[in-house]
C-alpha cells in the first residue's frame, strides 16, 4: 500500500472537483437535470461493498456464510458501477438528454467514482492481522 | 491432484485465485445491470416521442424478464455444497433432494424467462411485422433475458470456486 500524502489529497480533490464540473455542466449546459442521478448512483456504489464487509465478520472462520454475503455486496457493487453507464446511455437514447451531455456525464461519473476508489485505497486503515 | 477426477483437464491455476473470484462476481452483477438497463431502455424509448406507432410496451413485456430474475434468484441462493453431498453423513433427511427440487424449480423458471421472451418477440413484434425501429424493443427483451442467463451462469461458476485456497485468500 503506497503511503499518501498531501499531494494524494490535493490530485484527488482535482480530479472530483473535475467529475463534478463535467456532470453539471451536462445537465446546466442543455438545462435537462436527468444527469445529476449518475452522482447519486456513483456515491451510493461503494455502499453494499462496505455494508456486506462489515457484515459478514472476517473473525469468523468457521460459518462460509461470510463469503456469501461479501458476494452479495460485490453484485450490487458491479450493478450500480453500471448503472452509472447505462443511465446516461438510456436517457440519451430516447432523445431526453443530448449525446454531449451523456458522454460528458459518463466521463465526470467515472472521474468521481474512480476518486471515491482510490481515496479508499489510499486511506484505508490498516487493519489487517 | 484427486483421484476422483472426471475430466481429462483440470482447471487451470488462475482460475483458483480470490481475484477471478471476485472478477467473476462483480461482472455477474454489471451484466444483470446490462440486462435490466436493456429492457428498461426499450420501455423508455417506447413511450417517448421517438416511437411513432401503436406498439407500447407494456407489463406482459416485463412478465419473462421478472421470471428469468426470479430463477437466478432462486439458483444462488442454493448452498452448493449441499448438491453432491449425498454420499456424506451430515446431508441427512434427503437435503440434497430438496435442493435438487429447488434448483430444479429455479432452472425452469430461468429457462421459462428466455423462452418467455421469445414468445413476446414473436407474438408481438415478428408476426405482426413490426418495422425496423419499434423491432428493437422485441430485440431488447430477447437480450436482456439472455443477459440474465449469462449472469446467473457466471455467477454460478465463480461461487462454484471456492475451495480451501480461494477460501483463505479471501479472508
Amino acid at each position: 500500500m503506497p503511503t499518501a500524502g498531501l499531494k494524494t489529497i490535493i490530485a484527488l480533490s482535482f480530479v472530483l472537483a473535475v467529475g463534478f464540473l463535467l456532470v453539471i455542466l451536462s445537465c446546466a449546459l442543455w438545462k435537462v437535470y436527468y444527469p445529476l442521478l449518475v452522482v447519486a448512483t456513483y456515491v451510493l456504489a461503494p455502499v453494499p461493498n462496505w455494508v456486506c464487509g462489515r457484515w459478514a465478520n472476517p473473525d469468523d472462520f468457521v460459518e462460509s456464510s461470510g463469503n456469501a454475503v461479501l458476494d452479495l455486496g460485490r453484485f450490487c457493487t458491479g450493478f450500480l458501477v453500471v448503472m452509472g453507464i447505462a443511465l446516461p446511455a438510456v436517457l440519451a437514447h430516447s432523445h431526453l438528454i443530448d449525446i454531449g451531455a451523456m458522454v460528458m456525464c459518463i466521463i465526470g461519473g467515472l472521474l468521481i467514482y474512480g476518486t471515491i476508489i482510490s481515496f479508499g485505497m489510499f486511506f484505508q486503515e490498516e487493519q489487517e492481522f | 491432484m484427486e483421484d476422483d477426477r472426471l475430466w481429462k483437464f483440470s482447471r487451470p491455476a488462475w482460475l483458483n485465485s480470490a481475484w477471478a473470484r471476485n472478477v467473476g462476481v462483480y461482472s455477474a452483477g454489471a451484466l444483470f445491470s446490462l440486462a435490466f438497463y436493456v429492457l428498461l431502455d426499450s420501455a423508455v424509448w417506447s413511450k417517448s416521442a421517438l416511437n411513432q406507432s401503436d406498439v407500447h410496451v407494456n407489463f406482459v413485456d416485463w412478465l419473462p424478464f421478472i421470471f428469468s430474475s426470479l430463477g437466478m434468484l432462486i439458483i444462488n441462493s442454493v448452498e452448493k455444497t449441499r448438491l453432491s453431498g449425498d454420499s456424506f453423513s451430515y446431508s441427512g433427511s434427503g437435503v440434497a433432494w430438496k435442493a435438487r427440487v429447488v434448483l430444479f424449480l429455479g432452472f425452469a423458471a430461468l429457462a421459462g424467462g428466455m423462452a418467455g421472451g421469445i414468445v413476446v418477440f414473436v407474438l408481438k413484434f415478428a408476426v405482426p411485422e413490426v418495422g425496423w425501429p419499434m423491432l428493437g424493443m422485441g430485440v431488447e427483451n430477447i437480450v436482456a433475458n439472455a443477459l440474465v442467463g449469462l449472469s446467473t451462469v457466471i455467477l454460478w461458476i465463480s461461487q462454484n470456486m471456492e475451495d480451501e485456497y480461494s477460501y483463505n485468500l479471501s479472508l
